[in-house]
């Protein structure tokens, strides 16, 4: 806390934080060890983590001719765009006339939006699911992303965040001729970034790994999402073949830690910004 | 604010006043929010006291039938028990973990970066992938954590084949999610506490780093810790993708968590009216520990 | 009482040097001013006395004691924050016994409940109340001593911190910019308060602050700062009246000090825009002639030609604003109101400033001697 210490002087610190680190990262370099692991040497339990074969074109090429991950993963995406495309076009509007017009039934609507706030996503899931199955919507993208096209927590968060526009702006762009739409689109709506942009990433990371939910409404292979993929996949293809297993683990979990790791802070100013509601 | 600060009616939008203008603003998310949340929800609470099942034609109204069920049923008081370990495990020491973790890396300069990046990288992962990478390293014969306790001569547990083992392996899986999440919330927390405020603990004579952490730190993460420790009981008490990827409440139910149940109940034996009721406690409950915990905490770091 | 020495400090921020090497002695007893800009050094040099920063180099001794090696905690300082740093969760009661709970009651006795077992605590506790009690007496703020600082205003606060500061009698006070988040008219008043609580403490005391008004009227001496360095330190009319720097002359005073650029001939007399200013010096060159707005007068037929910009009427005094031709800076005169005659915009003066009273400076900015000339009626000619 005061000035910069010797290496010397930091070295227990480092230490304690490098075993912690090195607990947390004990999964993730087991995971890439036996993705590309023979058999044999998977059950040798080893304590090594280098291969003494090469075995990677074999198990990564198991999990591709068996299960059509790429399939899997494209799931992922549209599914997550889907939502997050609702979520914004709901609740950007939605934020706006909360934080900036003045209607009767704001004070309601708005104590309605804290009270959602409250219920956990498993909640409505049972009449959702009679619902579905009633219209014959189940195993379809609907079914995997409408629940969530509401989220009160992005109306909460986007009413906060315009409530902190100056209400000069708004007042501006009304002598400037513009109405409420176009005041939304033009002037709340490129000021909405930071927040939109930290709305998206929590959005995403909770989505892309969602299991309950798909769980429930996915019976089908084709649309599989990448967590249903996995556990597909391990259920029924792969026994005990832990090395396929973890290349088709390693797929699934790559493409959000990538993202990560090349916008570490915006990912980290956006769950802790939104981590409101986890 | 005031109305004088307006702009004169002439220059709105000519066809809406504000309040239509709003309204309509609003419409897709109240019809989005009646359709999928506050209908389905207190759907919820009605087919709680039915015996609908999905199949069946005719569903019944039964009271509280169902509910009188939950009491008899040991299979639920199992699932709750079970819930309630998890939590009591899971919350403290995640919470813990993620305030030590935060202490520890905001108490130098160097690698700040570095560790908080690999501490919030379980946040970001699929966890039923990384389930299954715990249930390798953590499998009985080939895993090479035992393999390691067997090469120290200690005892090689069957981590989620064995009743004794499972709620604490599964609750280890938890800490390890949860604890780079509220190192995050709370690392937010701590540099919101102002530099100065330490240079006048050190100055009145705060000597120790635990007397600063007492006289400051603590006291100024207040507001922190009540959010992260309602956020982390709620996270941990509905845990179910660990669950659902490992044991499927095995063995013997001894993995049984809340949620876990209620999907067991209503979409695999399809008992809906049943599961309803479950979801209705499991909201209760949820409410309550929020409640309690706000109003327990809030009256001591509130700062008037 | 101990007086306070700090001898060739130095501190580096990684390429910002801070403190380029500076000495300050400070009396038993005595309130001194560390003024300048912000950015000048005066809050680390600040911080450094009080043990908040290590220096890179140079010595600070307390009451003739060196205290280099000693924590900020054991140096028996005491130090009133800008932001005031009052700890949010405690009552102003609690924040002034801060300071005497941490020294006189150990880690265990600090413990709730189990302290108040441990033989001797509730003596000391009891002491500690009435030093607190007699120290809110003095700053009169007993009635607040229940509320937490949300619940008081900025001067409210302000008196806790001092109170904080004050209770436990240190040897040495630090003030930070304590009157900077007031408003104006609190400011006044707080600033005869704490000269006169200085009076009745009688610690030596730094203030650090960037307004020089404060500066002035509150210290036994002043220490003008700029770019890590004191300029000059001494009584408030020496600061003002005999600046040893150009930019020590330019920072006190307000309106800022009128600088031209001037010419000293072969003779040594001192020529701004080529008019004679009647004064002379030992040199030769360009130099800067400086005049305080009360040393100019505007004059219908000799002096400095300038053209009117801008009138101001402060009540007792009249503030002329004027250009001479070329210059980046208008020129001010302060005049008694009752005996300034009627200006207006664009009309051609001349600007006769007082050479008895003329400050002048070299080339580097520091101060030569200068001596005022009768002005020949050639040079008056030539003019």
């Amino acid at each position: 806390m005061y000035g910069r210490r010797s290496w010397f002087a930091d070295l227990p610190r480092l230490a304690i934080l490098g075993i912690c680190a090195a607990v947390v990262l004990l999964p993730y370099a087991w995971m890439l060890a036996v993705s590309v692991k023979p058999r044999s040497e998977v059950f040798s339990a080893a304590l090594s983590l280098l291969p003494e074969v090469w075995y990677a074109a074999e198990n990564y090429g198991r999990v591709f001719a068996e299960v059509p991950i790429g399939r899997y993963l494209v799931n992922g995406v549209v599914v997550c765009g889907l939502i997050l495309a609702f979520q914004l076009a709901f609740a950007l509007p939605a934020g706006y006339a909360l934080a900036k017009l003045r209607f009767r039934g704001r004070e309601t609507l708005f104590a309605f939006v804290m009270l959602g706030l409250l219920v956990p996503a498993h909640v409505p899931a049972i009449p959702l699911y009679i619902a579905f199955a009633n219209a014959g919507l189940l195993n379809t993208y609907t079914a995997l992303a409408a629940p969530f096209a509401i989220s009160v927590f992005a109306i909460f968060l986007f009413r906060q965040f315009f409530r902190a526009l100056p209400d000069d702006l708004i007042a501006a762009a009304r002598i400037d001729g513009m109405g409420e739409a176009s005041i939304v689109l033009r002037v709340a709506l490129p000021n909405a970034w930071p927040a939109a942009t930290a709305f998206a990433i929590f959005s995403v990371v909770a989505h892309w790994s969602d299991l309950f939910w798909p769980l429930i409404v996915v019976t089908k292979g084709d649309l599989y999402t990448p967590a249903l993929g996995v556990l597909y996949f391990r259920a029924e293809e792969a026994g005990d073949d832990y090395g396929a297993l973890m290349a088709a683990a390693t797929l699934v979990t790559v493409p959000l830690v990538a993202a990560f790791l090349l916008a570490q802070r915006r990912f980290i100013e956006g769950i802790t910004m939104t981590g409101l509601k986890g | 604010m005031v109305d004088a600060a307006r702009p004169a009616v002439a220059f709105r939008t000519p066809r809406f006043g504000e309040g239509a203008a709003a309204w309509l603003l609003s419409l897709p998310a109240v019809a989005a929010y009646l359709l999928l949340l506050l209908i389905p929800t207190l759907a919820v609470a009605a087919l709680s006291f039915t015996d609908f099942e999905l199949g069946l034609p005719g569903a019944r109204f039964v009271g509280f039938e169902n509910y009188a069920e939950l009491l008899r049923d040991r299979g639920f008081a199992k699932s709750v028990g079970n819930t309630l370990v998890f939590v009591g495990l899971v919350a403290p020491a995640s919470i813990a973990a993620g305030l030590g973790l935060a202490l520890l890396i905001e108490a130098g300069a160097r690698g700040r970066t570095f560790f908080r990046a690999i501490f919030f990288l379980p946040v970001v992962s699929m966890i039923v992938a990384m389930a299954t990478a715990w249930q390798y390293l953590l499998h009985p014969t080939i895993g090479p954590v035992n393999a390691a306790l067997r090469a120290l001569g200690l005892g090689t547990p069957n981590w989620f084949g064995s009743s004794d083992w499972v709620l604490t392996s599964l609750g280890f899986i938890s800490i390890w999610e949860n604890a780079g999440f509220n190192m995050v919330l709370i690392m937010a927390g701590l540099t919101a506490i102002p530099r100065e405020l330490y240079a006048a603990a050190e100055i009145d004579g705060a000597k120790s780093a635990w007397a600063r952490f007492r006289l400051v730190t603590w006291p100024l993460l207040g507001p922190t810790m009540v959010f992260v420790t309602i956020i982390t009981t709620i996270r941990s008490i509905r845990t179910f993708d660990t669950v659902a990827t490992l044991t499927q409440g095995g063995p013997n139910k001894a993995s049984e968590l809340i949620v876990y149940t209620i999907y067991q109940e209503g979409f695999t034996f399809l008992r809906m009216g049943y599961a309803a009721a479950m979801t209705v406690v499991f909201l209760a409950a949820v409410l309550a520990l929020m409640l309690i915990q706000t109003r327990l905490v809030e009256r001591r770091v509130h700062y008037g | 009482m101990a007086g306070i020495e700090a001898k060739d400090v130095s501190k580096r921020f990684g390429d910002v040097q801070a403190l380029k090497g500076v000495s300050l002695a400070v009396a038993p007893g005595e309130f001194v001013s560390l003024v300048g800009p912000s950015g000048c050094g005066k809050t680390t040099l600040m911080r450094s006395i009080a043990g908040l920063e290590t220096p890179d180099s140079g010595t600070i001794a307390i009451g003739g004691g060196d205290v280099g090696g000693l924590r900020a905690a054991d140096r028996d300082v005491a130090m009133v924050f800008q932001s005031y740093a009052l700890y949010p969760h405690l009552t102003a009661r609690q924040n002034m016994a801060v300071p005497l709970v941490m020294r006189r009651l150990d880690a265990w006795r600090r413990l709730p409940l189990i302290g108040d077992l441990l033989p001797g605590t509730r003596a000391a506790k009891a002491e500690i109340a009435a030093e607190v009690a007699r120290t809110a007496e003095l700053l009169g703020i007993e009635k607040l001593l229940e509320r937490k600082p949300g619940q008081l205003s900025g001067g409210q606060r302000q008196r806790v911190a001092l109170g904080r500061a004050i209770v436990r009698h240190p040897r040495v006070f630090l003030l930070d910019e304590p009157l900077s988040n007031l408003d104006a008219g609190l400011r006044v008043q707080t600033r005869k308060e704490i000269v006169e609580l200085h009076r009745r403490v009688g610690a030596s005391t730094v203030y650090v602050t960037h307004d020089q008004t404060e500066a002035m009227t509150m210290s036994d001496r002043v220490a003008v700062m700029m770019a890590g360095e004191i300029l000059q330190i001494g009584s408030p009319r020496d600061v003002y009246l005999d600046p040893r720097d150009l930019r020590v002359a330019a920072f006190v005073g307000s309106p800022k000090i009128n600088a031209f650029a001037a010419e000293a001939g072969a003779d040594g007399l001192v020529r701004v825009a080529g008019t004679p200013t009647g004064v002379a010096v030992a040199i030769q060159g360009a130099l800067t002639f400086a005049a305080r707005p009360e040393d100019i007068a505007p004059n219908a037929h000799d002096g400095i030609p300038a053209r009117v910009e801008h009138v101001e009427f402060l009540g007792e005094a009249v503030l002329l604003h004027a250009r001479v031709a070329g210059a980046t800076e208008a020129v001010v005169a302060r005049m008694d109101a009752r005996r300034a005659g009627t200006f207006e915009r664009g009309q051609s003066i001349r600007l006769r400033p007082d050479p008895a009273r003329a400050l002048l400076f070299d080339a580097a900015g520091k101060r030569i001697v200068a001596r005022a000339v009768p002005l020949g009626l050639k040079e008056i000619a030539l003019g």
